[in-house]
């Protein structure tokens, strides 16, 4: 019997137990004959459903129904109730005698006692010592996109959250303050109701109450492992008591393509591509109508036949669609003081503007929550989300070639239809020059499918006065399945399959069956009996397993008959030939923690907490498999001290500081030990498949990464909390850095290590204004920004290596330098200088020499590779040796922001509400890989069409339009140059220089909402008790010196280590949604 | 209230217990997909897979497929790059001028590492299965283990061809050994001398068992073969970092090691398991036919799969379409290098194998057809030849991927052993004994009409050890041109900076038409044979000047000026000396992965 076993079987031995017991106790309950009742209502009059009422030093309680009224016997006539709600300020009201009694409760302008979920537990807001952030669900709601992570863009001081492109799945990045990692995924941990999940896409934004970000480690410590790079707590909503509450959202909206890459007219086309076959010849050469350019365009006399010709716009077929995004949620809440129950389905449907790419889900989600006695509470949450995913982009992260990122073949098509050049059909004659766009959307198809079902079952016990246990059982599963198909324009058809199967459409279907099992035992003890009125202390101890099981069976099929495309590679599978059929199963993640917390505070002035958590992780071998996380925080509240406490204006001033350590464990699973794996090959002739070690070395030394932090804050509160907001200062250092260290030369490409240190430090500040309060109308503002600065403080061994982005195969080499005293995302380049003008060479015999003075650019670098010619693009000569070669690399660039923020302005006036979100960032660069893609007519490139930067009288020509002839006469080639300013495109080889390091900073308008709710005498009538319309325009503008289609963009995130590359992006859309909020 | 407290403590603690005590066992996981060594290597049918593993470095991208085979081996009196006179890191590679930081080579997935991934898998096979397996002479086990040692061989004999001294791991790697220094070469070659004679007691002679029926597999002639080529590199001249020499190890002397090499070549020759093919057009047919069936000529093949391996790709008579009758390689393909241009004109004209080796035609662009376009032969200058040894037009496979041609490489062929015993017999027993050997090769390279004259006479009056030495060294050539097994070998002989400066003033003879080339034509005539497809020639023999008439076209058969003199210069680059740069440097990524302890001598 396995442990899991075991231990279920434990665990239900004792919850069988429990229940027992619960069973015996009975509630002693005096006989009561006063009896109460009134109605609670908010400030304009409307009734409060779900306030709790409790007779002060009795257990007399009672909750407000739907309609706010509420009903308690009391044990004396003269007793004082307090009325408690969520986001209300509490009100405590002596009876005095009364039978009916009407309360009206007042918002909590800032929600300073708001409840915080923080680790394990809640805590009040004022109380908190650590960096914590929260963001509620009405805000979210606000907001409708697919993904939730993307409704926290701008929102959360020292969150960075970046969407990587404009596809309907894209991966969005989340980064708390840097993070710290380095070659690993710095993601910080999600968790939901406390359990810890892959992607927070299977969550439905309506399902969710609030989200909490931790930020320091003194918050993220309880987390240990895992809580280094910050952690997000998801609460999803419970079920209230009262009468039954019916949320019915939904909208429907239209996307547009927001920008696109310029490219050349058809006349400008024809006349470049005549330029580049006079150019490009070899072997005997003609003065004029090249054979490679007449084959498809006709001779250079009828070039006028493609003036004023309008060309076909690729990208607005691929991506001009209108896109279509539908969404609709039923929420039904309700219980009563036993159980109480939440229902949530939700349904998403975007057809993108993507020809072919459709993103759908549908969320379905119900918690039980009953409170079997007094003391004992069971709960039990079943969560199922359920996504397809159409459409294989224009790019992936796990791809064969990077030839095959289809941005490529659309915005470098011909732009004129030309018979035998731009036939839509790869039909391996050898005469077609470019795929057509459509040709390669459709031979790079994809469907994904992803399930995930998660229950949850939790208890609470309390079992003697102020001590509660509580046992979470959880367990998850996750499955994915991946559909790829490999049409006959790709890569891999080419040249992956056997020889035979060659050319042939061929599919990689992939099918993941992930699930994650959780138990957590945590015992709670409130000390409020013991150490009298002015103290305060509250112990955890909790101990907390999970193990990971991972499996995937890929099959491989190649060789599917030529005029087979995704539809039938999918189903008629048989018709293929198997390549190879791989079920692997990962060795399980598990780990296993003890963990505890103290909270301590005097006269609720100062309030000490310390955290401390051990993990033991699978990880790691034996000796290192334990790592020890402790955190410290202190705060003062220096509001509540004697001396300001009459200062009206200050409703709160505190100050807090942290330390704390927490560990990081995030690389792949059996890392430890050497392990053979087979593995199919088509390499070698006979062999089908190879055992052999994996390409990463083993460590057995491995152990964890540790984030030690260091955290000084400012929270505040003035004027009746209409000014709020709060201060942090941190440094954070990562160090043992866990790193896929590079090992060439070896035998092996890598080996996981602990090595080096980073540090991230920074300055974060939220300040929220509610400008206006009034009954019928108000304005607030909420704004954030966060500073960070990232420096690589060691590697080890050491100074810096080198990283490649590969968006241009092999022809570019390192583009990124990681490198001791710099930060992450830093450029690695040659730094352009123009180009050489004709009046930086001597004309001899008929062949351009460089003066002497004029620094030479190497010709690997830089030309069309014979020698250096006016025209040619200049590079400069940074460690001046008089020469630019390969040691003129230089950093030029950093993917960092100095800062990045957003702010929101919410207005309402007489039932209309107005919500405008802005994110910005400022001083980070973006990588325009496309922007050099696109002005580079290389060896390959012959036929490609180039961007507008590019365009005629810009580019550098040799071409005399009038004889169709090249000017190789210096003061010809120099007047014909006057007026162009760019080199010309007619180069070896791709080169990154600065001149594609583009600042993008940016202004983004992000949503921008206009609702109404309708009156509600008008409601009323209709049975309805909330009715809302509102109209939500999403990235409305962007602000941006940036050229490319949009500067927030990370096409090459396979390795961490090159982030902000802008190479064959998805496009980005606007949206306009009309939707509509019903409350029952 | 007491008894719930107890009753929670015991639950609790019960909770507790559970886990520390499975706590060792619950956080100890196995990899479920994965297998132990000790499994792998008692079973001969998974070991075989492991061995199988050792190759896989051979066809990864950047390593022999893409990087080490086109162009270690360049140049030389015999080949070249055909675009060597073009400044760039290709070129440099070629002309003894590479630096740590040619873009080709400088990456972490370069042939060096790969090859180092070849010796690990094959270090881990040999320590398994000598632990687990029971490799007895005979048994498949044995078989295996004689195959994993020669493959380490192999990749350890082409480092040290590159790149000289090198880091000796014959052990799997450890954390304390990821950082090696550089050791010396003897210490590697004597331990891949040992090695091979261990696999020669342990693998089978060529069709012994079905493992050897394929030249795919490791066999008995080819590990003899392969340690009397092993022999004459470690004894012969090479570059230290103290200059060029022989190795002063005792173990590595000329007497020991030619000894060695002739027993083993005698012994392979003896054997009778591998024979020359009757006619060398049907040796380099055979193998463009991807025929491996041993007991042939090729002794052992590099064996990539149809998908993958680049020699045709890179070294094939050019073909410029993307597809053609032949082909569908992508556009360009072949002719990267190519024999020096007077190549042709030193073979005797009736040598059956000038037209072989030397084709001074490439195949132009397609014409559309069904079932596919069609290609004709088009003569192309006097400084471009192409190796007809690889031939697409050859091949009854057509290529369809457009990165890789899928051809193996011929590692090693019989002809090599018998070129082998002539030399060493030569130095350990006089010109007579090498006769035999020499007769054989040049028997095949004549018809039956030219043999009494051009083998009988010829070999019969090498009577001086010198001259025979001499006449080998130009068989060497005349065999091998093209396979690039010419720089090594000028290497050991200490003519590699010799040969290239006659080779220099050679081509130099040719362009001028002087010297031994006074009577090569200057005019070439020709036209379509009926195929329409061929070409027939006139005016590439000695003396065929006379205008065959108006059925001929002719182009000019010159070369000359400024661009003519540069590119017979860049045979290797004016100012370096080949001997001082014979191998390449170890790669910056390798220098700055090693922790400092590698570094690069010969004057990089």
């Amino acid at each position: 019997m396995n442990f899991k076993d075991l231990f279920n079987k434990k665990t239900k031995c004792c919850l069988a137990l429990v229940f027992l017991l619960g069973l015996f106790m009975s509630n002693q309950i005096s006989a009561q004959n006063v009896t109460l009742e009134g109605t609670v209502k908010d400030a304009s009059g409307l009734g409060l459903p779900g306030v709790n009422i409790l007779e002060k030093g009795t257990k007399n309680a009672a909750s407000s129904d739907f309609d706010g009224r509420y009903k308690i016997k009391l044990s004396n006539p003269k007793a004082v109730l307090s009325f408690s709600f969520i986001g209300f300020k509490t009100k405590e009201v002596s009876v005095d005698g009364k039978t009916k009694l009407d309360v009206s409760m007042s918002e909590d302008a800032n929600s300073l006692n708001e409840v915080v979920v923080i680790g394990y537990g809640t805590s009040k807001k004022s109380d908190l010592t650590g960096a914590v952030s929260t963001i509620s669900g009405n805000d979210l709601k606000k907001v409708p996109v697919a993904n939730v992570a993307e409704a926290l863009t701008g929102r959360i001081a020292g969150v960075q959250v970046t969407s990587s492109e404009g596809s309907p799945d894209a991966d969005i990045r989340i980064r708390v303050r840097g993070g710290g990692s380095l070659t690993q995924d710095s993601s910080p941990l999600i968790i939901v109701d406390g359990f810890p999940i892959n992607s927070m896409n299977d969550i439905s934004s309506s399902d969710i109450d609030s989200m909490t970000v931790l930020k320091d480690a003194a918050s993220t410590a309880i987390y240990g492992s895992r809580g280094a790079n910050g952690v997000i707590l998801i609460t999803t909503k419970r079920g209230k008591d009262g009468k039954v509450a019916v949320n019915f959202n939904m909208f429907y909206g239209m996307k547009t393509m927001a920008n696109q890459i310029d490219v050349l007219s058809p006349e400008d086309y024809t006349k470049w591509q005549y330029e580049y076959a006079l150019l490009s010849q070899t072997g005997t050469k003609v003065a004029s109508d090249p054979t490679s350019y007449t084959k498809y365009f006709g001779n250079w006399q009828d070039q006028d036949m493609y003036k004023g010709l309008k060309g076909d716009d690729w990208q607005k077929q691929i991506f001009g669609r209108r896109g279509e995004v539908q969404s609709r949620d039923l929420g039904i809440r309700g219980g009563s003081d036993k159980i109480n129950y939440n229902f949530n389905y939700a349904h998403y449907d975007e057809k993108a503007i993507m020809i072919g790419s459709n993103y759908k889900r549908n969320n379905l989600s119900l918690a039980l929550n009953s409170k079997i006695s007094d003391k004992i509470d069971v709960g039990f949450t079943v969560r199922y989300s359920d996504t397809e995913i159409d459409g294989g982009g224009v790019n992936e992260q796990n791809e064969k070639s990077s030839s095959d990122s289809r941005m490529r073949t659309i915005v470098g098509y011909a732009p004129i239809p030309v018979s035998g050049l731009t036939s839509g059909d790869v039909s391996g004659d050898g005469t077609d020059v470019l795929i057509n766009p459509f040709t390669s959307i459709s031979d790079n198809n994809r469907q994904q499918f992803r399930k995930n079902f998660n229950m949850l079952g939790s208890f609470g016990w309390e079992i003697v006065d102020n001590l509660k246990l509580k046992v979470d059982l959880g367990l998850d599963n996750f499955s994915t399945l991946d559909y790829r198909f490999y049409g006959r324009s790709t890569y891999y058809v080419a040249n992956a399959p056997i020889g035979t199967l060659q050319g042939k459409p061929a599919m990689i279907m992939s099918d993941g069956k992930d699930k994650r099992f959780r138990n957590a035992n945590t015992l709670n003890y409130d000390f409020k009996k013991i150490m009298g009125e002015n103290h305060h202390l509250t112990a955890l101890l909790g101990q907390e397993s999970i193990t990971y099981t991972s499996n995937t069976l890929t099959n491989t099929i190649h060789g599917y008959p030529n005029f087979f495309g995704f539809d039938q590679a999918k189903t008629l599978t048989t018709q293929g030939t198997p390549a190879s059929v791989d079920n692997n199963y990962s060795p399980d993640d598990k780990l296993l923690s003890f963990f505890g917390r103290a909270n301590y505070d005097y006269k609720n002035r100062y309030i000490l907490s310390a955290t401390f958590r051990a993990d033991g992780s699978s990880k790691f071998s034996e000796d290192n498999r334990w790592g020890y996380f402790p955190a410290f925080a202190a705060g003062w509240k220096i509001s509540e001290e004697s001396f300001l406490k009459g200062t009206s204006w200050i409703d709160l001033l505190k100050v807090r500081a942290s330390y704390g350590e927490a560990g990081n464990n995030n690389i792949p699973v059996g890392q430890q030990i050497q392990i053979f794996q087979s593995t199919p090959t088509t390499w070698i002739n006979g062999v089908t498949s190879v055992w052999a070690p994996s390409k990463t070395m083993p460590n057995p030394d491995l152990k964890w990464e540790t984030t030690v932090t260091q955290n000084f804050g400012l929270d505040f509160g003035f004027f009746k909390n209409r000014l709020s907001g709060n201060f942090d200062v941190y440094k954070n250092i990562t160090s043992d850095l866990l790193i896929n260290f590079p090992v060439p030369g070896s035998g092996y490409d890598y080996q996981y290590r602990n090595m080096g240190e980073t540090q991230n430090t920074g300055f974060e500040a939220t300040i929220n204004v509610v400008a206006i309060e009034k009954a019928k109308y108000g304005l607030n503002f909420s704004f954030n920004m966060g500073v960070n600065k990232n420096r690589i403080n060691s590697l080890g061994v050491m100074n810096n290596f080198g990283a490649a982005t590969g968006w241009a195969s092999s022809q570019i080499g390192d583009d990124y330098l990681i490198e001791v005293g710099s930060s992450l995302g830093t450029m690695y380049g040659y730094k352009n200088d123009g180009r050489y003008e004709v009046a930086d060479f001597d004309y001899v015999g008929g062949k351009y020499v460089l003066k002497t003075g004029v620094t030479p650019t190497a010709t690997t670098l830089v030309g069309d590779g014979s020698s250096l010619k006016p025209g040619d693009m200049k590079l400069k000569d940074v460690n001046g040796d008089g020469v630019v070669d390969l040691k003129d690399k230089t950093i030029i660039g950093n993917v960092n922001p100095k800062s990045s923020g957003g702010f929101v302005i919410n207005g309402n006036a007489y039932g209309f509400d107005l919500m405008a979100a802005f994110n910005w960032s400022i001083g980070n660069d973006v990588y325009n890989a496309d922007k050099i893609e696109f002005s580079t007519a290389t060896a390959s490139g012959e036929y490609k069409n180039l961007n507008s930067t590019m365009a005629d009288g810009k580019r550098w020509t040799n071409l005399d339009p009038a004889s169709g002839q090249l000017v190789t006469e210096p003061t010809a080639l120099a007047a014909l140059n006057a007026n162009t300013t760019m080199w010309s495109p007619y180069m070896r080889t791709a080169i990154f220089t600065d001149w594609a390091v583009e600042d993008a900073s940016f202004l983004r308008l992000n949503t921008l909402t206009l609702g109404y709710t309708a009156p509600e005498m008008f409601t009323s009538k209709l049975g309805v008790s909330k009715l809302r319309f509102y109209l939500t325009a999403s990235n409305v503008f962007v602000w941006t010196n940036y050229t490319g289609s949009d500067p927030e963009v990370s096409t090459r995130r396979k390795n961490p280590l090159t982030p902000g590359v802008d190479s064959s992006p998805y496009p980005r859309s606007r949206q306009m949604v009309f939707g509509m909020n019903l409350n029952f | 209230m007491k008894h719930k407290i107890i009753i929670a403590g015991l639950i609790i603690s019960s909770l507790f217990n559970s886990c520390q005590q499975f706590e060792d066992d619950y956080l100890d996981t196995s990899a479920p997909s994965t297998l132990e060594p000790s499994l792998i290597f008692s079973a001969a049918e998974l070991a075989k897979g492991a061995v199988d593993g050792i190759k896989v470095p051979f066809a990864e991208t950047n390593s022999y497929r893409g990087r080490f085979l086109p162009y270690y081996g360049l140049n030389t009196d015999a080949e070249w790059y055909n675009a060597s006179q073009t400044a760039g890191d290709k070129a440099d590679l070629c002309v003894y001028d590479a630096k740590p930081g040619n873009t080709e080579m400088n990456t972490t997935t370069n042939a060096y590492a790969m090859m180092y991934a070849g010796i690990e898998r094959a270090n881990v096979c040999i320590k398994g299965i000598r632990q687990y397996g029971n490799p007895l002479p005979g048994t498949e086990m044995g078989q295996l283990l004689g195959e994993a040692l020669t493959l380490r061989a192999i990749y350890y004999a082409d480092l040290i061809k590159a790149w000289g001294d090198v880091p000796a791991r014959f052990e799997p790697i450890t954390t304390a050994t990821l950082y090696l220094p550089k050791s010396s070469r003897d210490v590697i070659y004597k331990q891949l001398i040992a090695d091979l004679g261990e696999a020669s007691t342990l693998v089978a002679w060529p069709n012994e068992t079905t493992f050897t029926s394929t030249v795919e597999h490791i066999n008995k002639a080819f590990v003899k073969g392969f340690r009397a080529r092993l022999a004459l590199a470690a004894s012969g001249y090479q570059q230290y970092p103290d200059g060029v020499r022989r190795s002063n190890d005792p173990e590595l002397s000329v007497p020991a090691m030619y000894a060695l090499a002739l027993k083993e070549s005698r012994e392979v020759i003896q054997s009778g398991s591998a024979h020359l093919e009757s006619t060398f057009e049907g040796l380099w047919r055979k193998y463009n036919q991807e025929i491996t069936t041993a007991g042939g000529e090729s002794l052992w093949e590099l064996p990539f799969a149809d998908g993958r391996g680049r020699m045709l790709f890179t070294f094939a008579v050019k073909h410029t379409s993307i597809s053609d009758q032949f082909q569908a390689n992508g556009a360009n393909r072949g002719g990267v290098a190519g024999p020096l241009p007077f190549v042709f004109y030193d073979y005797d004209q009736t040598d059956l194998r000038r037209d072989v080796t030397c084709v001074p035609y490439k195949w132009g662009t397609a014409v559309a057809a069904s079932p596919y376009p069609i290609a004709k032969q088009e003569l192309g200058t006097i400084d471009t030849w192409y190796f007809g040894k690889y031939r697409y037009e050859w091949m009854t496979r057509r290529v369809t991927s457009d990165n890789d041609d899928g051809v193996n490489k011929m590692y090693m062929r019989y002809a090599e052993v018998l070129l082998i015993a002539a030399e060493t017999a030569n130095e350990l027993e006089g010109a007579g004994a090498a006769m035999p050997y020499l007769k054989e090769i040049r028997r095949r390279s004549f018809s039956a009409a030219d043999q009494t004259e051009k083998v009988e006479n010829y070999v019969n009056a090498l009577s001086s050890k010198e001259a025979m030495f001499n006449a080998i060294v130009e068989e060497n050539k005349f065999e091998f041109t093209g396979e690039m097994e010419r720089k090594q070998a000028l290497i050991r002989w200490n003519l590699l900076k010799t040969k290239l400066d006659e080779a220099k003033q050679k081509m130099a003879d040719l362009a001028a038409r002087a010297g031994a080339y006074t009577d090569v034509p200057t005019t070439l005539y020709y036209k379509y044979k009926a195929d329409n497809v061929s070409l027939d020639i006139y005016g590439l023999n000695r003396g065929e000047t006379t205008n065959p008439g108006l059925a001929y076209s002719s182009v000019t058969w010159t070369w000359t000026g400024t661009a003519a003199d540069a590119k017979i210069a860049s045979l290797y680059k004016p100012g370096v000396n080949p001997d001082n740069r014979q191998f390449w440097p170890i790669w910056q990524v390798f220098i700055d992965g090693s922790n400092g302890q590698l570094k690069n001598d010969y004057g990089y």
